[in-house]
C-alpha cells in the first residue's frame, strides 16, 4: 500500500510541480507583460505631455498675449507713424451702491463729505448734484472720463461705491487737428471722415492690430490749419478751406475746413461744423479756372503764339456783356489775360476752342462727377449738362456758372502741373511706385508753358503776395461772387488762391479759400483773393515746404526770359 | 531564488518609483516656468498699456495746436528763410575757411569774457552740504591729475577761446 503509495505520491507531486512551474510562469510572463504596459503607458503619456507642451500650450499663451494687446479699434496714424486717432483705455468713475455687499448705507462716510472730497478732485465737479446722486443711492455714472493720477486719488478716498471701471475710449491726441479728415466714433460706429470710411477695416479683429496709415502729414496738416485760421480770424471770415497735393502721387497731404469740430467731444455744436468744406461743398471758383482754359487752349494748338491780342473791352453776348472789374486797355495777349485776371479775354480764348472742346476738358478734369477721394461726404458739382452754349462756355472759362469742389480744382491744377496726367486723389499713403497711372487730359509740353505762365502770376500779377522767397510758388487768384436769391451777391465772395511750388519742378498744389471775407486792416481794406487767400499761402509755403522735401533757393527759378517781353515793364 | 527575484522587484519599483519622483518634478518645473511666463506676459501687456497711456499723454500735451499756441505766445519762431538753408557741401566747407583780410568780425553770441560758471557739485542725501571733492575721487586729491581739471570746471569759456585766438 505504502510501496504502492509513494510512487502514486510522487507522480501526484510531479504532475503538481509542473502545474505550480507552469502557473508561476504564468504569472511572471503576466507581471511582465503589466511592466511593459505600464512602463508603455507611462511613455505614452510623456510623449503626449511633450507634444501637448510642444504643440499646443504655447501658442495658447502667445495667443493671450496677443488677444490683450489687440486694441478694440485699428489706430489711425499718419503718414510719419504720428497716431492720429487710437483706442485708449480710459477710466470712468462709477457709483455702485451695491459693492459693500450688506444692507447699510453704501458709503462709509456722508454723502456731502464725499462729493466735497471729490470736488476738490475736480474742480469742475457740481457738488450738490454729486452729493444728491450718492445719497440716492441709485447706481450712475458720476464723471465719464477720469485721468489716471486723479483715478489714484478717487481711489484714495476709500469709499468701495466708487468704482473706476476701465472703458475703450477712441482718444484723438490731436485734439480737433484734421478733424474731416479723421470723423468720429460713436458706439462703436465711425462716423464722418475716414473712421467712417475705414469702418470695417479698423473692426476686423485680424487687421486692427495694424495702424492704418494716412497720406496726412501731422506737421503741414497743423501747419495748413493754423494759417488758415489766422487769415479767416484776420478777414473775418465765415469758413476757411485748404488742401495740399502731392501732385505725382495723388496723397492729399493736409486738408482742412474751418470751423473744425473736436472729435474728443461731438456735441450738438460740434455736430453743425462736421460738413467738410473741401470735399463736400461746392463753389464757383471763378478766375482760378482761367489758367485751365488758357491750358485747353495751348493743348488744342488754338494759341500758338502768346503774343496774340485779345480785345479787352466788354464783349456783349446772347444779351449778357461779359465785363472785368476794372478796365484793363484794349487789347491783351494771353499772360497778361492770366496776370491781371480778365473776363473779356478769357472769354474771347474760350471762343476760340469751342463749347464742345472746352467741355470735353473740363470733363477730362473730373469736373462732372464727385471728386475722387475715400471720405463718405463728396460733392456733386454743378455741372450743365448737354451741348454748351456759347455763353455756358465763356462762363465756365473763367470759372462762373460751375461748381466744383476745392478738391476738384486741387486735382485739376495737378494734372496741369505735373506733367499733364490726372489721377484721383486719396487719403491712403501710396507706397513709392505704387502711384495710380491716372489718365493724360494735357500735353507735357501744355504744362511745362503753363508752369511758366503761373509762376508769371506770382511774379507779376495778383499772386505776387504768395510769392515766398525762394520756394518759386506760382498760382492764380480767383474771388467769385457768391450766387443769392435773384443773382450774384455783390458784397459776399469766396476767394482762393490756387498755388503749386516749385514751379521749377512742382511737387505739391496747395488751395486756400475763405468763405465771404471782409475788408480789415489785415487785408488792406480789399476783400479779393489777392489780400487774403494770396498772403496765406504766402505765409504757408516756407513753413511747409522744408517739411515736404521742398529747400528754398534764390538761385534757382523757372526760366521766365521768353514770356517777360509779353506782359511789358508795369506787369 | 526567492530572495533574487524580490530584490529585482524592488529595485524595478524603486526604478518606478525614482522615475516618478523625477517627472514630477519636472512637472512641477515646467508648471513653475509656465506661470513665470504668464505672469512676465501680463507684466508685458501691463507696459505696453502703460507706454501707450504715457505715449498718448505725450502726443496730446504736444499736439500740433498746442505748439503753434506756445510758438505764437512765448517762442515766436518763423520758418528759416533761404538765406538759413545751405545747399552743398561746399557750401558747408565755407563756413570753415580763414576769414579773408578785411572781412567783418564774425557776431559771437555765446559765452562772455568771463569764467564759465561751475558745474554743481554733488551734495550728500543726508547732511545737505556739497561733498568732500578727496571723498568722491581720492586719486585726485593725490595730485595725480593734472590741475587745470581741479575744480570740476571742465567746460571751457568761449570767450576766452575767441580772445586767445583773436590775439
Amino acid at each position: 500500500m505504502n510501496a504502492l503509495a509513494v510512487p502514486a505520491q510522487a507522480s501526484s507531486g510531479r504532475i503538481q510541480l509542473v502545474d505550480v512551474r507552469r502557473r508561476a510562469l504564468l504569472v511572471a510572463q503576466l507581471r511582465v507583460l503589466l511592466i511593459v504596459a505600464v512602463f508603455l503607458a507611462i511613455a505614452a503619456a510623456a510623449l503626449l505631455r511633450i507634444a501637448y507642451l510642444g504643440v499646443v500650450q504655447p501658442a495658447r499663451s502667445q495667443h493671450s498675449m496677443a488677444d490683450a494687446l489687440l486694441p478694440p479699434r485699428g489706430e489711425i496714424t499718419d503718414r510719419n507713424g504720428v497716431p492720429l486717432a487710437r483706442a485708449f483705455p480710459a477710466y470712468a468713475l462709477w457709483f455702485n451702491p451695491e459693492a459693500m455687499g450688506d444692507d447699510g448705507t453704501p458709503l462709509v462716510r456722508p454723502a456731502r463729505a464725499v462729493a466735497a472730497e471729490l470736488k476738490a478732485i475736480f474742480p469742475d465737479l457740481d457738488a450738490a448734484a454729486v452729493a444728491g446722486q450718492l445719497a440716492s443711492g441709485k447706481a450712475g455714472y458720476l464723471r465719464r472720463r477720469v485721468l489716471p493720477e486723479d483715478a489714484n486719488r478717487v481711489l484714495a478716498i476709500g469709499e468701495l461705491a466708487l468704482e473706476l471701471p476701465r472703458e475703450s475710449d477712441r482718444h484723438y491726441p490731436q485734439g480737433s487737428m484734421a478733424a474731416h479728415v479723421l470723423g468720429y466714433v460713436e458706439d462703436g460706429q465711425g462716423h464722418v471722415g475716414m473712421e467712417a470710411a475705414l469702418n470695417e477695416r479698423l473692426n476686423d479683429p485680424a487687421l486692427r492690430s495694424e495702424p492704418v496709415a494716412l497720406s496726412i502729414d501731422a506737421r503741414v496738416q497743423g501747419a495748413l490749419e493754423d494759417e488758415l485760421r489766422r487769415g479767416m480770424l484776420s478777414v473775418d471770415a465765415v469758413g476757411a478751406a485748404g488742401i495740399v497735393l502731392d501732385v505725382d502721387t495723388g496723397e492729399v497731404m493736409a486738408l482742412a475746413s474751418l470751423p473744425e469740430f473736436d472729435p474728443n467731444k461731438v456735441d450738438a455744436d460740434g455736430q453743425k461744423l462736421v460738413f467738410n468744406k473741401v470735399t463736400n461743398q461746392v463753389y464757383e471758383l471763378g478766375s482760378t479756372f482761367k489758367p485751365l482754359t488758357v491750358a485747353a487752349a495751348i493743348d488744342a494748338g488754338v494759341i500758338t503764339d502768346l503774343s496774340r491780342r485779345y480785345p479787352a473791352t466788354p464783349f456783349p453776348i446772347g444779351g449778357f456783356t461779359i465785363s472785368d472789374s476794372h478796365p484793363l486797355g484794349a487789347s491783351l495777349n494771353a499772360p497778361e489775360i492770366l496776370i491781371h485776371s480778365s473776363n473779356v479775354g478769357t472769354a474771347h480764348i474760350v471762343d476760340d476752342i469751342g463749347p464742345a472742346r472746352m467741355k470735353r476738358v473740363m470733363a477730362d478734369l473730373g469736373f462732372n462727377e464727385r471728386p475722387y477721394i475715400e471720405l463718405p461726404a463728396r460733392g456733386f458739382p454743378i455741372w450743365a449738362s448737354g451741348d454748351w452754349p456759347r455763353l455756358r462756355a465763356m462762363t465756365v472759362g473763367y470759372g462762373h456758372g460751375i461748381a466744383v469742389t476745392p478738391l476738384h480744382l486741387a486735382s485739376a491744377y495737378a494734372a496741369m502741373v505735373n506733367g499733364g496726367i490726372w489721377r484721383p486723389a486719396t487719403l491712403h499713403k501710396v507706397a513709392p511706385g505704387h502711384a495710380n497711372r491716372g489718365r493724360r487730359v494735357f500735353k507735357a509740353s501744355t504744362s511745362a508753358r503753363m508752369n511758366q505762365l503761373l509762376r508769371m502770376i506770382a511774379v507779376y500779377g495778383t499772386g505776387r503776395n504768395a510769392n515766398a522767397p525762394g520756394f518759386r510758388v506760382g498760382g492764380k487768384t480767383g474771388s467769385a461772387e457768391k450766387p443769392g436769391s435773384g443773382g450774384y451777391n455783390k458784397t459776399s465772395l469766396v476767394s482762393t488762391f490756387a498755388a503749386a511750388f516749385p514751379m521749377d519742378r512742382p511737387r505739391y498744389v496747395v488751395i486756400v479759400m475763405f468763405d465771404e471775407p471782409k475788408g480789415t486792416t489785415a487785408s488792406s481794406f480789399q476783400r479779393t483773393a489777392a489780400w487774403n487767400a494770396a498772403p496765406t499761402v504766402g505765409r504757408l509755403v516756407p513753413r511747409i515746404g522744408p517739411l515736404l522735401g521742398v529747400y528754398p533757393d534764390e538761385t534757382r527759378d523757372v526760366d521766365l526770359t521768353d514770356l517777360k517781353p509779353l506782359v511789358g515793364d508795369d506787369g | 531564488m526567492m530572495p533574487h527575484s524580490r530584490i529585482r522587484r524592488i529595485g524595478w519599483i524603486a526604478a518606478l518609483a525614482t522615475c516618478t519622483a523625477l517627472y514630477l518634478m519636472l512637472h512641477l518645473k515646467v508648471h513653475a516656468v509656465t506661470s513665470e511666463v504668464v505672469r512676465a506676459e501680463r507684466q508685458i501687456v501691463a507696459l505696453e498699456q502703460q507706454k501707450l497711456l504715457l505715449e498718448t499723454e505725450f502726443e496730446t500735451r504736444a499736439n500740433q495746436l498746442q505748439l503753434a499756441a506756445w510758438n505764437n505766445v512765448d517762442f515766436g519762431y518763423t520758418a528759416p528763410s533761404a538765406a538759413q538753408f545751405l545747399e552743398n557741401e561746399r557750401q558747408l566747407a565755407s563756413f570753415g575757411t580763414a576769414r579773408a583780410p578785411g572781412a567783418p568780425e564774425p557776431i559771437r553770441v555765446a559765452g562772455g569774457a568771463g569764467e564759465a560758471p561751475e558745474y554743481p557739485r554733488l551734495v550728500s542725501p543726508l547732511t545737505g552740504k556739497p561733498v568732500d571733492q578727496a571723498l568722491l575721487e581720492p586719486e585726485r586729491a593725490s595730485g595725480f591729475v593734472a590741475p587745470r581739471l581741479a575744480g570740476g570746471a571742465t567746460r571751457i569759456p568761449l570767450g576766452a577761446v575767441v580772445a586767445s585766438a583773436a590775439r
